[in-house]
Parts: structure tokens; C-alpha cells; sequence
């Protein structure tokens, strides 16, 4: 008896062993690089290796000397514009489409995998498409405003300083509102029909529905759609690198923290390279992002609580 | 169920030691049994096919080393070489970043010094700078030469009755005849902002007074913030209404695009991209001006820089090969054979180049030269003076910085490049 209790515990914790390989993989890849970058931050760099442990120095000279603060507040600032842009485009937006599908249209299995399509193609190969589309002399967004007459809105969209950060925040938001779209279409699908029913009967109009009972009720979905985008929009870089390189161009228009980050961790063709600082870059950005996602969460949860 | 799983297992892990066993058999199966093999580093994938027939003619010579020529992706070959030189698990001839690249790595002491190699006198001393340490020793032998030059359409020029200009006034009147005849001056694109340092390293020599300017700034007695440095700018403001329409937002292979379909006269890059051509438009008969000339000068001031070197690995097990190698490299045979299957400027003296246009480039940057001022001068710092330069000169032509600014960012970018490079040399010293 007390044999087969012991052997049904063993038995018990054998089930732990089968994370091992998600965990090594998972310490390995995630865990291994978080921690030696948050170590490499505190070291001098001779270019090569290690050498001496500087303190916060990475960090001082980060936030106070040029050209580093200014190259970080602007890139900064772009991932707070970027954040704010893909709210608009792509949040409310996908949105909008999710409750479109979820009425009663035609096709709505069509149009659901028509606006999930993008999401399948390589970030690669969206930016390069973009790239030739948005081109000035040859790209096809150019030779269509000229087709129809809108010669005064045509321009050379990823060349000019107010529309590069722009454009590039619209291909992101075209390729990704196909999967928050399906996030709201899931949480609106989750919702009884039978509360439209009596709020129908209680003679609420479509407005009150939707602010009243439809948002409120997709507050989950909302609440994790929000948290991804903040983290999506510090963390972008596919979409800056692909179509505007590196160095975030033309003049730094496009730098975001990452492909700050990028730069002076891995450097350029030319060298350049500052794997201290650099790792600075990538740690203030973890605790932003770390920061932020808290509050966000802390705010969604007190609005529940409230309810 | 089961059973079909655990097979489904096994033949995964089979599959994997065949593919293992497989990996241990390509090293292995060389055909000399004692033969030693060398494995050298490249970031010219282009260029393999050469680099394998080159490398046949060593083998030949020398049949007891097998060099195995691994090239990597250019973009990521810094990161790649950096890692294999720190772990120590790396090849044992590298190829180099010319000037500051190769001397961080030869002050950290992965290099072995080349200066008793046998050919080394083919050099002339200012190719060999390009793969000095701050000791004042060789560690590369410079492999080939790169000219900046303006490339020109002589179809276009023969129709419109235009004579090649040799200094910046006649480019200019050049250019206005073309823009008079809708045809875009120079194709340029300044999206990848290297190609705007390319482009001041061109036409800007003799803006600033060549090479009195140059040594003027090596020496300390100016700085980038000089006059005659802002009127190399006025030339750079100056140029920008013979390129294309919107020149920031397009990119190399835009302006290529351009050129090739004739909408352009001309483009100015390094004479590596003659072989572009050569592949892509083969019928249309290109023309070479490689620099403008001085007041009063004879010849054309050419604008040049060494591409890059090979060196080898300090530690390496087989030392005395891979030196064999370098001799080699540093041989007239090797510059010959180099030169002539890629129609490229060898480094080696002496060398004369089969492609007319090659010859002429040549030839001009033998007779008068100067350097690649930003590349050549202003690579060190993270980020890089010069890419602060080329990146600042996007927002000129934006209209984002004025040119004092620009040149007064880079100017204090260098000054703080120059107070790190003291300190890593003192820690690599403290190091030792």
C-alpha cells in the first residue's frame, strides 16, 4: 500500500521532466541572453570583450551625453507615436471590421480570412512590396493618385520626414488587423446573444448596445489587444528595418529604440559597435516595457473591479 | 498509435546523425591525406567562384594546404567574425575592414604581425595603412583598390555634342545642358546614406583643396568645422538639382534602374560597380571620369581607398601555412589573376589591369590621389563620425540641419571617437 503510495508519487513528479526541454529551450534562448544583457549593460567594452565592471556608467552616459540622449528621446518618442497610430489604425479598426463580421453580412468567412491573409506573409516580403509601392518614380501608390487626378497628393512617402514613420506604421497595422481582428471576433462571439435579446426588449438602440453592453462585455479582449499593442509598438523593429534600414531614415525619422538598440550593439558595415551601451538601450526598454504593461493591466483591472 | 510515434522518434533522431555523419565526412574528404586546411574567413559571397580559381593556383603550388574559402553575408560578417575571434574557435585567415576595423582588431591582439612577409615591399605604404594597428605594424595585405568615379553614358554625351568635364565647372555646365534636354544629370539615390558620403568623397577633393586640406586635419592644425570644408558642402547643395527628383527616398538599385534605362547621363560609385554594368548592360558603352581636376592641375585628383585586407589569426595551429598564403596574396600573380577575373584594382604595385576602363582608373589614382576622407579618417567612434556625417547630410538635403551643424556634430562626434580610442588602447594594455 504505502509502496504503490510512493510509486503514484514518483509517478507525480515524473510529469515535471516533461518541461525540461521548454525550459531549456526557454532559458537558453530567452532567459540566457535577458540576463547577459542585463549584465553587459554594467561593463566597459574594448570592443571586443569585457572588461571592467562600470556601474550605472552605460546608463549616465545614455541619458545625459550626445549624440546618445538625443538619439534616444527621438527614437523614444517614435515608439509613443507609433503606439498612438496603431490604436487608431489598427486597433479601432479591426475593431470596427470585427463588428461588421460579427453582424449578420454575407461572406463573412471570406472577408475573415481576407483580412487575416497578411499576417501569413513574411515581414521581409511586406516590406519589401511596400517598399516598391510607396517608391516615388516607379511605385504603384504614386502612379494611381497621378491616375486619378490627385497629382497633388502624390510624394515620396518612405523619403520624406513626415510621412516615413507614417507609412511604415500603416504597413504594420495593414499586415496585423487581421489577428486583432480575430481576437474582438472571439470575444464578441463569446457574448450570450440572449443579453442583446432582453436589451433589445428593454428597447436599448444600437448605440446604447454597443456602449453599454457589447464594449463593456469585450473589456478581456480589449485589455490584452492594448497591452499587446504597446508592447508590439517598443518592440517593433521588422517593419523599420525591412523598409527604412538601420539607421531608422531618412535623418532618424524613422528611429525607433530597437533599431536604435540595433546600432550600437551590433554596429554598422563601417563598425561602430557598443555592446555596453547598446545593452543599456536594451534593458531601459525591458523596463519600460515591463512598467508600462503593469499599469495597463492595473488600469483594465480596477475598471473591473468597479463593476 | 504509439507505435507509430516512437518510429516517427526514431527516424528523427536517425535522420539526425546522418545529417551529422554526413557534416564529418564534407571536412574530411580532402583528397591529400596530410594536407593541412586553412579556413578563411570573407564577406564576398559574390566573388566565390574567383576566389576558388585563385585559390586552385595556390593549391597547386602548394599541395600539402587546402584552404576551405567561407564567405558570410556582408551585412552580418563583423558580428560573425568578432564571435569566432573571441571564442577562439575561428578561421585562420580573416579578410579585414579596412583602417579602423582592422586596427581594433590587431590592438586587441588577434592578428599576427605581416611585416617580414616576403612581397610586402609590393605595397605602397599608404595601401598598407589601411591594416595597421596603432603600433605602427602590418597585420593585412591590402587585397584590392577602390577609386570613387563619376560613371557616364557615352551614348548620351556623343548625342548631345557634350565634351567630358574634367573639372567641377564643366561638370556643372554639363549637367545644365542635360536638365535643358530632360535628362537627369547624375543618377544618385541618398536613401542609403553611404552612397551620400560616396558622393562628397567625388566630387568634394577639390572643394576643400585635396590633400593640403587632408593632412592639415591628420596633423590637427584644422578641423572639420574649416571653411573649405563648408564649401565642399555648398558643391554637395549645389549637386542636388542634377539628381533625380526626390533623391533621398530612392535607393542604389532605383539610381542603377536610371542609368541603365537612360533617363540618366550619369552615377558616381566605386569602380566595383563597372562589373555591375558589365553583367546588366553590357551593350551600352560606359566611360569612366575618375576625379575632377585641380586649379591649375594636370591631372584629375581620384578619390581611393583600400577595399579591404586579410590577415591572420594570432594562435592559429598552422601559422606558417596561412603566411604562405599570404605571400601568395602579396605576389604580382596573385594581383594579376585577381584583378583580371574581377575587374578590380589590385593593390599589388606593378599590376596592370586587361579592362581598358580599369587601366585608366588605374593609372589616375597613381598618378594623383587622395584619400576617402570620411572612410579613411573618420571610421572610428560608435556610431561612426562618418556615419554621423552621411546621416547628418540626409537631413541637409531634407532640409533638417544646416551644414555648420552638420559639420560641427561630426566634428565633436570625432573629438569624443578619439578620447574612447585612447582609453580602449589603455585598457587593452592593462589587460596584457
Amino acid at each position: 500500500m504505502a509502496k504503490n503510495k510512493r510509486k503514484n508519487r514518483y509517478k507525480k513528479h515524473l510529469v515535471h521532466l516533461f518541461i525540461l526541454p521548454a525550459a531549456l529551450i526557454y532559458g537558453v534562448f530567452q532567459l540566457y541572453p535577458l540576463i547577459s544583457a542585463a549584465l553587459n549593460s554594467f561593463y566597459s567594452f574594448n570592443g571586443f570583450e569585457r572588461v571592467d565592471f562600470i556601474g550605472f556608467q552605460n546608463f549616465i552616459t545614455l541619458f545625459t551625453e550626445k549624440p546618445y540622449k538625443d538619439f534616444f528621446l527621438n527614437a523614444f518618442s517614435h515608439n509613443w507615436i507609433y503606439f498612438f497610430v496603431t490604436v487608431i489604425t489598427q486597433l479601432i479598426i479591426s475593431l470596427i471590421l470585427a463588428l461588421i463580421i460579427h453582424s449578420k453580412i454575407k461572406g463573412k468567412e471570406f472577408f475573415k480570412s481576407m483580412f487575416f491573409l497578411p499576417k501569413l506573409l513574411s515581414v521581409i516580403v511586406i516590406g519589401f512590396l511596400f517598399s516598391l509601392i510607396l517608391n516615388p518614380t516607379r511605385g504603384a501608390l504614386n502612379t494611381l493618385l497621378e491616375a486619378i487626378g490627385l497629382e497633388a497628393f502624390t510624394r515620396p512617402w518612405l523619403g520624406d520626414m513626415s510621412t516615413a514613420l507614417l507609412s511604415v506604421i500603416f504597413v504594420d497595422s495593414w499586415a496585423s488587423i487581421g489577428f486583432s481582428m480575430l481576437i474582438f471576433l472571439a470575444g464578441l462571439q463569446a457574448i450570450d446573444k440572449e443579453i442583446f435579446e432582453a436589451a433589445r426588449i428593454d428597447g436599448a438602440n444600437s448605440f446604447t448596445v454597443l456602449f453599454k453592453i457589447t464594449l463593456p462585455m469585450i473589456g478581456p479582449a480589449l485589455m490584452i489587444m492594448t497591452v499587446l499593442t504597446f508592447i508590439g509598438s517598443f518592440e517593433t523593429f521588422e517593419y523599420v528595418f525591412a523598409m527604412q534600414g538601420s539607421s531608422g531614415g531618412p535623418y532618424y525619422s524613422t528611429d525607433v529604440l530597437t533599431t536604435f538598440f540595433y546600432r550600437l550593439a551590433f554596429g554598422t558595415v563601417d563598425g561602430g559597435q557598443a555592446i555596453g551601451l547598446g545593452s543599456a538601450v536594451a534593458v531601459v526598454l525591458f523596463i519600460i516595457i515591463g512598467m508600462a504593461t503593469s499599469l495597463i493591466l492595473f488600469v483594465f483591472k480596477r475598471k473591473d473591479f468597479e463593476r | 498509435m504509439k507505435k507509430s510515434l516512437l518510429f516517427g522518434m526514431v527516424l528523427i533522431i536517425c535522420s539526425g546523425m546522418l545529417a551529422a555523419c554526413g557534416g564529418n565526412g564534407d571536412s574530411s574528404g580532402s583528397s591529400n591525406e596530410d594536407a593541412v586546411e586553412l579556413e578563411m574567413y570573407s564577406w564576398r559571397t559574390e566573388d566565390r567562384a574567383a576566389y576558388e580559381e585563385i585559390i586552385a593556383a595556390f593549391e597547386e603550388e602548394n599541395p600539402d594546404i587546402k584552404i576551405k574559402f567561407n564567405p558570410f553575408d556582408s551585412t552580418e560578417y563583423n558580428t560573425i567574425l568578432t564571435n569566432a575571434l573571441v571564442s577562439g574557435t575561428g578561421p585562420d585567415i580573416v579578410q579585414l575592414r579596412p583602417y579602423s576595423g582592422a586596427q581594433t582588431i590587431a590592438d586587441n591582439g588577434y592578428l599576427v604581425a605581416l611585416d617580414d612577409i616576403e612581397g610586402i615591399e609590393n605595397f605602397d605604404d599608404s595601401y598598407l595603412e589601411a591594416a595597421q594597428g596603432s603600433d605602427g605594424s602590418t597585420y593585412g595585405i591590402p587585397l584590392s583598390l577602390n577609386v570613387g568615379v563619376i560613371f557616364y553614358n557615352q551614348n548620351i554625351f556623343e548625342e548631345y555634342g557634350l565634351a567630358v568635364p574634367e573639372t567641377w565647372e564643366e561638370f556643372v555646365s554639363v549637367s545644365e545642358e542635360l536638365l535643358a534636354n530632360d535628362i537627369i544629370p547624375v543618377a544618385q539615390g541618398g536613401r542609403d546614406a553611404y552612397l551620400l558620403s560616396m558622393l562628397h568623397g567625388v566630387i568634394a577633393p577639390t572643394a576643400y583643396g585635396g590633400n593640403e586640406f587632408v593632412d592639415e586635419l591628420t596633423e590637427g592644425n584644422t578641423d572639420l568645422t574649416d571653411e573649405r570644408m563648408v564649401a565642399s558642402l555648398d558643391r554637395m547643395e549645389e549637386i542636388a538639382a542634377f539628381l533625380p527628383d526626390d533623391f533621398v527616398a530612392l535607393d542604389d538599385n532605383d539610381a542603377q534602374a536610371l542609368f541603365y534605362a537612360e533617363e540618366a547621363a550619369m552615377y558616381i560609385n566605386g569602380d566595383y560597380r563597372l562589373e555591375t554594368f558589365e553583367n546588366n548592360i553590357p551593350d551600352t558603352p560606359i566611360g569612366v571620369i575618375p576625379g575632377f581636376k585641380e586649379e591649375d592641375g594636370e591631372e584629375p585628383l581620384a578619390m581611393d581607398w583600400v577595399d579591404s585586407s586579410y590577415g591572420v589569426v594570432e594562435g592559429t595551429e598552422h601559422e606558417e601555412e596561412a603566411l604562405k598564403f599570404m605571400e601568395f596574396m602579396a605576389s604580382q600573380e596573385f594581383g594579376q589573376t585577381f584583378s583580371d577575373s574581377l575587374n578590380r584594382v589590385s593593390a599589388v604595385d606593378g599590376v596592370t589591369a586587361t579592362h581598358e576602363i580599369v587601366q585608366q582608373v588605374t593609372e589616375a589614382s597613381e598618378a594623383n590621389s587622395t584619400p576617402y576622407l570620411m572612410l579613411v579618417h573618420y571610421g572610428e567612434g560608435s556610431p561612426t563620425s562618418k556615419t554621423i556625417f552621411e546621416d547628418g547630410l540626409q537631413g541637409m538635403y531634407l532640409g533638417e540641419i544646416t551644414k555648420e551643424d552638420l559639420l560641427e556634430q561630426t566634428q565633436e562626434n570625432a573629438e569624443r571617437a578619439a578620447e574612447e580610442g585612447v582609453e580602449e588602447l589603455e585598457m587593452i594594455e592593462e589587460d596584457e
